[in-house]
């Protein structure tokens, strides 16, 4: 973020610094010629540009199949007629590779280095050339040839398009692209705040659905060294708090009491299924950090009796598909404060021998967050997955960090940071229609709304929880933080769920299906991204939780 | 992404407001007459009822504990769907009534997708939708025989 803002305000810099006559021209379907300084918000990294003679509305740079994390780069700059001529200048900023120089494309199609410090000085004497002169517009050009990710040093790629009125430089749009390109870093796997992740894979098991992310946890009897580390815990930043299956436990933890019974807690899914058993303390440990004291829950359907809306709980990992879960949400709580008023909460209980009442529960002592309560990395997580190809992976291997810009390795780069409205949901706008939204581990696909029954229809039974289209649809949807800003495009593919069934593969980008009031960014999303889940009542260089970036 | 921070740092600690009142919702039944509705109400001091008229039907709020419950009513005063959003799904034996049965049949038949997040489950008589997350669970029932002309499903949401 930090270098971008720089060549933001250099390029800024560099045109504002040679004073010109106003430019003219306004066309009615065409791109009027720039008549003052319009620099439109960066977007992410998209495959092909988008056209439009609302300059605010043009994308005029993609970069192939790496926008969604493909092997391939294939650069493209398309832009409308303009109603006049115009200069078009074109670069590319890498900082994390080559901080001292921008690159820009000459009018023979070369690169060509320019030193950041000639360009702050002064543009006339830089000596630097439009890439295309005296032109109308109405371009579609590939630009700098085929090109591989892997061959292309990883790091964060700035691309910018800047028109000016032919011959001048007082007026001008500036449009930047932004994003990774290449390989996910990968911290220091002996890092104190590193939980290695699989989807599907090592940490998962054989009845693991498709994009299921797992990680390992480390239980431990209260004030003991009597602990067991447990696999196939599902990672989920939709929920919060750690819950694990009483048949996988073995060791024994510390049952919370309240009044004269034993606390217990019926948790509901959106699906309308359910976890029902006892709160229990016990000393938790997320990869080499300090042990923490901490309220989970321990999944027992057979336990007491559970109320009406547990009625029928999950049973067995087996059923479920995983050990536990780990919810590493935006919230430090699985109910908050609703549950610290109100007996009638439909959740927290009191359970003796066999009755079981609403409870009100102080926050300390509900299912919480373990890393809330990490000595110093308790700000928030970051989730760090790669790319995978069109096609799917067998399984994917990536990172749970603990912490944002608390150690060397969790340092946030050039990313942006959403706010979140009281259920942690920030705006997401698909086809006109703006819907609330999330980014969610614990989701396998991406699921929301079809924008159209012809283009993204739902599959016939027993797959009709997704989308079949008869071709892969790429789809490009814009994230907003809840208060409106910042705004980022997404772009997003989806193939047909049938069409991967016969696939060996269990890791898939593409997959999704219908939702009906929300859009929910499930696992595909987080493939090729770093996404960093910003914690309630906590702060960071990327602002104050709870937020969500990337 | 470039140059753009979060731009609402004052936004600050956001808490999950607690719902009002304490008692336990009195709502009617998919298909049943609001006038049942009323008579419970009554019964049950404490859920907050707030209506809205739309064309060719009325929307009846009902807060109770940990959920908020609205009814969609025809001019006729018959409930044809019902939405929620809250800490935990209403009692569908209840939001349901005669439907009941019939839901739990298809439910037996239903897929359930892997990621727990959302159910559809759709007969003839009743459509019941559920979707969310941990914190913030929603859903929808509405039985299509009895969507009065000109009111769209889009409408129940």
């Amino acid at each position: 973020m930090q270098s971008g803002k720089v060549l933001f305000f250099l390029v800024v810099l560099i045109v504002t610094g040679a004073a010109m006559g106003a430019g003219s021209g306004n066309a009615a379907p065409s791109i009027p010629v720039p008549s003052g300084q319009e620099v439109f918000p960066a977007y992410s990294l998209i495959a092909s540009p988008i056209l439009s003679v609302d300059p605010s509305q043009a994308q005029p740079v993609g970069v192939g199949a790496a926008a969604s994390g493909g092997n391939a780069v294939n650069v493209e700059i398309a832009l409308d007629q303009f109603s006049g001529l115009v200069d078009i200048y074109f670069g590319i900023y890498a900082p994390s590779i080559d901080a001292g120089n921008v690159y820009l494309l000459t009018s023979s199609g070369t690169l060509e280095a320019v030193s950041v410090q000639a360009l702050t000085s002064s543009l006339s004497s830089s000596g630097i050339t439009p890439w295309v002169s005296n032109s109308s517009g109405e371009i579609i050009a590939p630009v700098l040839g085929d090109r591989s990710v892997a061959a292309l040093p990883s790091g964060t790629y700035y691309a910018y398009l800047l028109v000016t009125p032919a011959g001048r430089l007082d007026s001008y749009y500036l449009w930047t692209t932004a994003g990774y390109i290449g390989a996910v870093p990968t911290p220091p796997a002996d890092a104190a705040n590193v939980l290695p992740i699989t989807v599907n894979g090592a940490l998962c098991s054989a009845y693991s659905g498709p994009n299921t992310p797992c990680v390992s946890v480390t239980v431990c009897s209260p004030g003991t060294s009597n602990c067991q580390t447990i696999n196939n815990i599902l990672l989920d930043t939709g929920s919060f708090g750690l819950r694990i299956f009483k048949q996988v436990l073995s060791v024994p933890l510390t049952q919370e009491a309240v009044g004269a019974g034993d606390l217990a807690e019926c948790v509901q899914y959106g699906d309308g299924s359910s976890d029902w058993g006892p709160v229990q303390t016990a000393s938790v440990i997320l990869g080499n950090e300090p042990a923490v004291l901490v309220p989970i829950q321990v999944i027992d359907a057979t336990f007491s009796s559970a109320p009406r809306a547990c009625a029928n709980a999950d049973v067995s990992p087996s059923e479920a598909g995983f050990n536990g879960i780990l919810g590493v949400g935006l919230f430090a709580q699985d109910c908050g404060p609703a549950c610290t008023g109100s007996a009638e909460n439909g959740i927290y209980y009191a359970c003796s021998g066999t009755s079981c009442v609403g409870t009100t529960v102080a926050l300390s002592a509900q299912v919480q967050n373990p890393v809330v309560l990490l000595p110093r990395d308790n700000n928030g997580v970051i989730v760090q997955l790669p790319g995978v190809p069109v096609g799917g992976s067998l399984s994917l291997n990536g990172y749970l960090v603990l912490g944002i810009g608390t150690q060397s390795n969790n340092i946030p780069s050039a990313v942006t940071a959403y706010d979140v409205d009281q259920y942690g949901e920030i705006l997401t706008s698909l086809g006109g229609t703006v819907y609330s939204s999330f980014l969610d581990t614990g989701s396998n696909g991406l699921f929301f709304p079809s924008p159209s029954a012809l283009l993204l229809p739902d599959c016939d039974a027993p797959n009709a929880d997704w989308f079949c289209p008869p071709s892969i649809v790429t789809l490009s949807a814009t994230n907003s933080g809840a208060s409106g800003s910042p705004s980022g495009v997404i772009s997003f593919q989806i193939a047909s769920v049938n069409s991967l069934s016969y696939s060996p593969n269990n890791v898939f980008p593409d997959i999704g299906g219908p939702d009906v009031g929300e859009f929910d960014w499930g696992l595909p999303f987080f493939f090729g991204r770093n996404v960093y889940v910003g914690l309630e009542a906590t702060g960071s260089g990327l602002g104050i939780g709870p937020y969500w970036a990337y | 992404m470039i140059g753009r921070t979060l731009s609402v740092l004052g936004i600050g600690l956001v808490l999950l407001a607690a719902l009002h009142g304490s008692a336990s919702g009195a709502w009617a039944a998919l298909g049943e007459s609001v006038e049942s509705v009323d008579a419970d109400s009554k019964a049950l001091s404490g859920a907050r009822v707030a209506a809205t008229v739309h064309t060719g039907y009325s929307v009846r709020e009902i807060a109770a504990a940990s959920v908020v419950v609205k009814e969609y009513v025809s001019a006729s005063g018959v409930v044809f769907g019902i939405t929620w959003r809250g800490l935990i799904h209403p009692d569908l034996t209840q939001v349901l009534g005669s439907y009941a049965g019939t839901y739990q049949k298809a439910l037996q038949q239903a897929h359930r997708g892997a990621d727990r997040r959302r159910l559809r489950v759709r007969t003839d008589q009743v459509v019941v939708e559920q979707w969310g997350h941990m914190r913030n669970l929603q859903g929808r029932a509405y039985a299509p025989a009895l969507i009065p002309p000109g009111v769209r499903i889009d409408a129940i949401r």
